[in-house]
């Protein structure tokens, strides 16, 4: 079962078997990225013969910064604060932030998951990393991988909830741009 | 007639299999050491095989027929970027190897796109040195006949594979066509995908067989292997060479991996017990790879005699 509630994706020509492909594809690569879950909608549309190669997807809801309190627990203790993290992955992030907002003569790490704060304000709402940034850089690279290698000609147009990704081999021309959107609509109103 | 073997055991009293090997008058043609475990590629007289059967039972290691042993494929895709590496081309290139046969993996330059694709002089001559290629395409039917232009002028056999069915008559520059093998984003590990692995080298295998059947219309004066083993011999310097097959074999005669204009006289020098040298019945040429030595032995009907 697909994760996306809709992903429709269509080929001219007789490319049954290239269409049934892309979806594998696209699909092992968006999960390899760690991308799937935050793609709602996923439209593909591929024309072999001009040639050129489009995705327009809609995103989930927006991916709130992570926080220290999403990677550790906070707790007031004596002088300041302790954090207990519990994911790793955010460590040098992490202590980047807490040494530019307190100084680094006022981090303590005694043990690898834990850091104590001398300090009065609680580091819980400090943003450790803009995950959002760096899900659309994910989700570019993700579109060029997917997209047949010779297509280099690209344009990709990112908002704040969707994405319109297009790689042709000729330049792309304002009439091709238009044309795909209105397939892409045509896709999305079947 | 000599049989394509594969030993695989450990490195404890291997020289025992070699010693044989040599004896029965046979050739190692690749010795590969993994920390504890070697593989040896072998050539040996068939009517032998149970003696070295045997020796490879006392020592616990495992003997299979390598087809491909003794032959250089070129396995071929449009570039050596993400979209086409490393899950087809490698698992087509390692697949090959396990079948004996030496693969070199080949990226084109140009070779991406549907009208863009293309081919240089180079690359093709460098195809032409192996003794077959595997062309690596995509999953669109429309791409695979158009990029036809990219194996169109390569004298070898090219084995094409790629996702869709397509039939034999549509691709007319192709030895053979293998389905099923496209644009893929994992390892080959499904029953299925394995048996399109199979596939390849069965098709790389009749592709060889049919060089093979023109070549003994027309024999060669003296067997690749024992060119090998003479510039083995009389060329020290080649085990010297940086690469991990110094001497790589083809149907048609040998790469030697020294430099061309140091080493080219001494190759040409040497000597077989006959009273030949190499230089008198093959032709000794710069190979397009790096800056190697190409053996071609020539046929019986340009020398004159076979030995």
């Amino acid at each position: 079962m697909d994760p996306m509630e809709v992903f429709k994706i269509e080929v001219t020509g007789q490319e049954e078997f290239g269409a049934k492909k892309y979806r594998e594809l696209i699909m092992d690569i968006l999960q390899g990225l760690g991308l799937i879950r935050s793609i709602g909608r996923l439209y593909v549309y591929v024309d072999i013969l001009k040639p050129y190669f489009a995705v327009y997807g809609l995103l989930r809801s927006g991916i709130p910064p992570l926080t220290v309190k999403d990677v550790g627990d906070v707790m007031k203790v004596q002088g300041g604060y302790q954090i207990k993290i519990n994911d790793e992955e955010h460590m040098a992030d992490l202590l980047r932030v807490l040494g530019e907002r307190y100084g680094r003569e006022r981090i303590e790490q005694p043990a690898r998951d834990i850091v104590i704060i001398a300090s009065d304000t609680s580091p819980s709402e400090l943003m450790v990393a803009n995950l959002e940034a760096e899900f659309l850089q994910d989700l570019t690279d993700a579109l060029v991988r997917v997209a047949p290698e010779g297509f280099r000609n690209r344009r990709n147009i990112m908002t704040k909830d969707s994405f319109f990704f297009i790689a042709a081999e000729e330049s792309l021309t304002p009439e091709m741009v238009s044309e795909i959107k209105g397939k892409i609509r045509e896709m999305e109103n079947a | 007639m000599l049989e394509p073997v594969m030993f695989t055991g450990g490195l404890y009293k291997h020289d025992l299999v070699v010693e044989l090997v040599e004896d029965l008058g046979g050739y190692v043609l690749q010795k590969n050491v993994t920390q504890t475990e070697i593989i040896l590629l072998i050539l040996v007289p068939t009517e032998d095989m149970a003696i070295l059967q045997a020796m490879a039972k006392e020592l616990r290691g495992e003997l299979v027929r390598a087809p491909l042993a003794g032959t250089e494929v070129a396995v071929v895709t449009p570039t050596l970027a993400i979209h086409h590496l490393p899950h087809s081309a490698c698992d087509i290139a390692e697949y090959l190897r396990r079948h004996g046969s030496k693969t070199n993996m080949l990226g084109l330059a140009r070779g991406v796109g549907r009208e863009i694709a293309q081919i240089n002089e180079y690359e093709t001559a460098l195809i032409n040195e192996h003794d077959a290629a595997v062309f690596i395409f995509g999953n669109f039917q429309e791409c695979i006949k158009k990029k036809e232009s990219l194996y169109r002028n390569i004298s070898v056999p090219v084995v094409v594979t790629g996702g869709p069915e397509i039939e034999a008559k549509d691709l007319p520059y192709a030895f053979e066509y293998v389905s099923s093998i496209g644009r893929v984003a994992h390892r080959a590990r499904k029953a299925t995908e394995i048996g399109s692995l199979d596939r390849i080298v069965e098709s790389v295998g009749r592709a060889l067989d049919k060089t093979r059947s023109s070549i003994a219309k027309d024999p060669l004066t003296t067997s690749p292997p024992r060119v090998m083993d003479s510039v083995r011999e009389q060329v020290p310097d080649v085990e010297f060479s940086y690469s991990p097959l110094p001497i790589a074999l083809n149907l048609t005669g040998v790469r030697v991996k020294l430099p061309y204009d140091a080493y080219k006289d001494a190759v040409k020098a040497v000597t077989f017990d006959e009273g030949v040298s190499l230089g008198e019945i093959a032709t000794i040429k710069p190979s397009r790879m790096k800056d190697y030595i190409l053996v071609r032995i020539l046929s019986a009907s340009e020398t004159g005699f076979v030995f």
